[in-house]
């Protein structure tokens, strides 16, 4: 009984997303002009073995001030994830993608309603009050991924291996990919420069007269 | 009030019967009205709305306005929206045309699918109490209007609506009954700037003015048996509006409407906008009653 448990320890430890962490790849995203890009996804699926289950976390796509708290979240395929309306007025909240289609109509300030993402891919995410707001949920099938900060950076810690490195942008046309090693204790580091299509974002109207849809 | 006052004084009844229901809410609901507020300074040339070129008067104009509103969806396709709207109208040179407005609307909305290509279409009704320096306009509007909106991409939308409106004024001279369509389209240029229009067509009552002497000409028959026999069956009175002894009076008509307005978003909540829009009148006997203006705005939400 006690080997089983020391046995189930082990195959714990070595699953958990951090604990086999024995690489790094540092990631760096520009646009065309050499401008650091944010909201680039960076995710590391492994080709030799599957990827772990997902740690029990959940992500959040709130809303407030009429917009997303979020414009991009990334979580592995089978997480949970969130969607409070911190705001002082109705959404609602919905995705048209294939990956999870639903609604979230009437949604009143305070309610907090949540699905779980099984299916990898991308999740658009819009308000049908309010046509300005959008964002976009990544699906991924690994739990090795980041997301790049204003400055362009994500750092990705993952065991050693090798990796489809998969890389989108809202506004990139086509997913950059490529197959990575990283060795043991190794710090990989690589660098994207990104032709990024037009920000076709429906403006938030500015100041008007009249509520209601727009 | 006619049929359209009825009609907009039964939706605001059967608003405050769906607020009362929701009273425990109340609170809420006036906790999250959006308030707005816009100036305008503007130019018109021939605000007198006179036929006789000479005549015609030109004058700045100024507005202030605030207007409250809250929207709340009914189901996942309806959305009500309810709000107020109280206006200043100044203009200086002629101040005899000053006014004060202010009421409460309530409109309704459908939109077909989900997605902001999906289209919209609109109900909106009001009822003002237009409070004129000129006694004789003052009285009640009933407004009511019919309008649908497609986004055809993320920068650039269609509009199309109809209205009618309905002024029951102290004087038969300004009481009005109109109808008109029209068509706008908006394309947001870059992130700051939009660029929208619209060409539309007004028929209905129209409230002209002209000079003493032109007056007793048409009336006389000076200006042909035609003119003379069509404004004695009209109602007119001397306002003084324009000048001593100017007559107001009222035609039947139709309105070709255009403008032309660009916007500059200085801030999420701020907007700046200047306007051209265009009035072509021509009367039921052909006379024509040209009006231009210019507007410069700055609109507000808090």
């Amino acid at each position: 009984m006690k080997a089983r448990f020391i046995l189930a320890l082990f195959v714990l430890a070595a699953t958990t997303p951090g604990v086999a962490a024995s690489a790094e790849l540092a990631i760096t995203v520009k646009g065309p002009k050499g401008e650091p890009v944010a909201d680039a996804v960076v995710s590391l699926i492994p080709l030799d073995s599957p990827a772990p289950p997902p740690a029990i976390s959940a992500g959040e796509v709130g809303q407030q001030n009429q917009e997303f708290t979020t414009y991009v979240t990334v979580v592995q395929a089978g997480s949970r994830v969130l969607f409070p309306n911190k705001d002082t007025v109705q959404h609602h909240v919905y995705s048209l993608s294939k990956a999870k289609k639903f609604e979230l109509p009437l949604y009143n300030p305070g309610q907090n309603e949540s699905f779980v993402f099984d299916v990898p891919g991308l999740i658009t995410l819009g308000c049908n009050i309010h046509d300005w707001m959008l964002a976009y949920l990544v699906v991924v099938p690994t739990p090795w991924f980041a997301k790049t900060d204003p400055a362009g950076l994500a750092t990705v810690a993952a065991p050693a291996g090798r990796y489809r490195l998969e890389l989108w942008h809202p506004r990139l046309a086509t997913l950059v990919t490529q197959e990575i090693t990283l060795g043991v204790s190794e710090s990989a580091r690589r660098d994207f420069t990104l032709t990024l299509k037009a920000d076709k974002r429906i403006r938030r109207g500015g100041a008007t007269k009249t509520g209601g849809y727009r | 009030m006619n049929a359209v006052g009825k009609s907009v004084s039964l939706a605001l009844l059967l608003a405050g019967q769906v607020l009362a229901q929701h009273r425990s809410t109340a609170a809420g609901w006036l906790g999250n009205l959006t308030m707005t507020a816009s100036g305008t300074a503007g130019w018109v040339e021939n605000i007198s709305r006179t036929s006789a070129e000479p005549n015609r008067k030109d004058a700045a104009t100024y507005e202030l306005s605030l207007a409250a509103s809250r929207h709340q969806q009914l189901s996942p396709s309806w959305l009500l929206h309810v709000g107020a709207d109280a206006t200043v109208f100044c203009v200086p040179d002629y101040d005899r045309t000053n006014l004060f407005k202010a009421g409460p609307r309530l409109g309704l909305q459908r939109k077909f699918g989900l997605g902001p290509l999906a289209p919209v279409l609109q109900f909106d009704t009001a009822l003002t109490y237009k409070s004129a320096r000129l006694a004789a306009d003052r009285g009640w509007t009933a407004e009511a209007s019919l309008r649908l909106v497609k986004r055809f991409t993320p920068d650039f939308k269609v509009g199309v609506s109809g209205h009618w409106l309905e002024h029951s004024a102290r004087s038969a001279i300004f009481d009005l009954q109109q109808h008109s369509f029209s068509l706008d389209a908006t394309w947001d240029i870059s992130e700051r700037w939009s660029l929208s229009g619209s060409a539309g067509r007004l028929s209905g009552d129209v409230v002209a003015n002209a000079a003493p002497a032109v007056w007793s000409q048409a009336l006389s028959g000076g200006l042909g048996p035609v003119v003379s026999a069509y404004y004695n069956s009209r109602p007119w009175e001397v306002t003084s509006l324009y000048g001593p002894g100017w007559v107001s009076y009222n035609v039947e008509a139709d309105v070709d409407l255009w403008s032309l307005a660009v916007t500059y978003t200085i801030s999420g909540h701020t907007t700046a906008e200047f306007r051209y829009g265009s009035a072509f009148v021509v009367n039921k006997i052909g006379i024509r009653y040209p009006t231009d203006s210019w507007g410069l705005s700055l609109v507000h939400r808090f």
